[in-house]
């Protein structure tokens, strides 16, 4: 009965949620990219909505390099892990997402004035 | 005919063979459009030779018969605007040694005609494009003023450029030809698409206006929501959304927000917020209303009424920005 396809118990399915090479996996809609005032000129960039298949502390890392800023990855309940920066990074941010094929053009959201 | 160049060959020098031979062609020929080239080829070739010996025959019948001639060439003259083809024929219905001196004749004298009409023609010609490039109320004019000939030869040209170009002949039209006309006739039933194919949506621009260090006052906020046809509430959630900020509607009823802003960056934002929640998607109309149906906001388009649903405002992840000392003291 194994020859039988159909009863077999590999669920061709399984990894379906990853998607496809054109798509980035597990983005449902699209990644937000807001920016916040703080005191003065200073600002705050966040980034949410990047899948959970990536790592979010090893993107951090290479943000804090590339940015030369600081920033952390918050865990929010709703939002799930939210990448955190200083300073306007809009730009350099959809920019690096569109590079490494995080996500596809449509897909960023970029917020703020 | 044949035989009445055997009586004229010996009369006459050879150069008047040639001179027989292509109106003898033109009689074969018949009433073809040929004949106006053999005619002129005729001319030519006759000025060389009549200019000697010709003349001296013809001089002395020529006083009588020049009347006739100048009578034949009024007929010719209209003949050689309309149709060439009855050239010929008047001139074989003559006696035939008339009919030899008419033709040296007629021919010598239809050449300055011609070319009088050539030049008539020419300038005229000249004179449409330029006209056309400088002022189209003066065409008009110019036509009517201009000739007979030069007439019927608008005539022509203008059906040929205008109409159809395969309005008279058996072939088929092609796409190219269609489009053109589809798209000429749209331009001729209403000018105003040519100019207002990209329709610009002109609005106020907001004022903003700095209060104190840390606020900003969008002073005709209500003014614009009303521009819009939108609730102030709606827009108000977006631009705090949008923004990343907290704000309200104080008694003037002016929209403060919390931080600094620049006109100009407002600007975007509202940009953005007629973009997605003014105009409609399909036709980019912006006479739209926004209804709210089961939790979701739908964009009704007034002029081509199509439906669509629009997206909700989030305001998403917000990061703490105040000081997490009093965050504390107020939860406690």
């Amino acid at each position: 009965m194994s020859t039988i396809q159909n009863l077999k118990t590999f669920d061709p399915f399984d990894d379906a949620t990853k998607g496809d090479d054109s798509l980035p996996a597990g983005t449902e809609d699209c990644i937000h990219i807001r920016i916040q005032q703080r005191n003065g000129r200073k600002t705050l960039t966040t980034v949410q909505g990047i899948s959970e298949h990536y790592d979010k502390k090893m993107i951090m890392k290479h943000f804090k390099r590339i940015f030369a800023c600081n920033g952390t990855v918050i865990e929010h309940p709703e939002y799930g892990e939210v990448i955190q920066l200083q300073g306007d990074q809009r730009r350099h941010i959809s920019q690096f997402l569109l590079d490494s094929g995080l996500a596809k053009k449509e897909q960023i959201k970029l917020h703020g004035f | 005919m044949s035989g009445d160049e055997m009586i004229f060959d010996p009369n006459m020098t050879k150069k008047k063979k040639k001179k027989k031979k292509p109106f003898m062609l033109e009689e074969d020929g018949g009433e073809g459009p040929g004949a106006a080239e053999e005619a002129k080829e005729v001319e030519t070739k006759e000025v060389e030779p009549e200019a000697g010996e010709d003349k001296e025959v013809d001089f002395d019948e020529d006083d009588s018969r020049k009347k006739e001639t100048s009578d034949d060439l009024n007929d010719l003259n209209f003949f050689n605007q309309k149709k060439k083809k009855k050239k010929p024929k008047k001139v074989f219905d003559n006696e035939l040694e008339e009919g030899m001196k008419e033709l040296k004749i007629e021919g010598e004298q239809t050449e300055p005609l011609e070319e009088d009409n050539l030049d008539l023609m020419l300038p005229a010609k000249k004179k449409k494009p330029r006209k056309v490039e400088f002022d189209e109320g003066e065409l008009e004019k110019d036509d009517t003023l201009e000739d007979d000939d030069s007439k019927n030869n608008d005539g022509i040209s203008f059906s040929s450029s205008t109409g159809p170009a395969w309005a008279g002949s058996e072939r088929d039209y092609t796409y190219d030809e269609l489009l053109n006309r589809v798209f000429n006739i749209m331009r001729e039933k209403n000018p105003d698409m040519v100019a207002g194919e990209k329709r610009k949506f002109v609005m106020k621009p907001p004022q903003v206006v700095r209060v104190g260090t840390k606020k900003t006052s969008f002073v005709n906020f209500t003014d614009i929501c009303k521009l819009l046809h939108r609730q102030p509430k709606h827009l108000l959630a977006f631009l705090l959304a949008e923004l990343g900020t907290s704000g309200s509607i104080d008694g003037n009823n002016q929209l403060v927000i919390k931080g600094r802003f620049q006109q100009k960056q407002i600007e975007n934002v509202l940009r953005r917020y007629i973009k997605e929640y003014v105009t409609c998607h399909t036709c980019r109309s912006p006479e739209t209303i926004l209804q709210k149906d089961t939790r979701l906001y739908f964009l009704q388009c007034e002029t081509c009424h199509s439906r669509c649903s629009v997206a909700s405002i989030k305001t998403g992840f917000q990061a703490v920005t105040g000081k997490r000392a009093q965050l504390r003291a107020k939860a406690t």
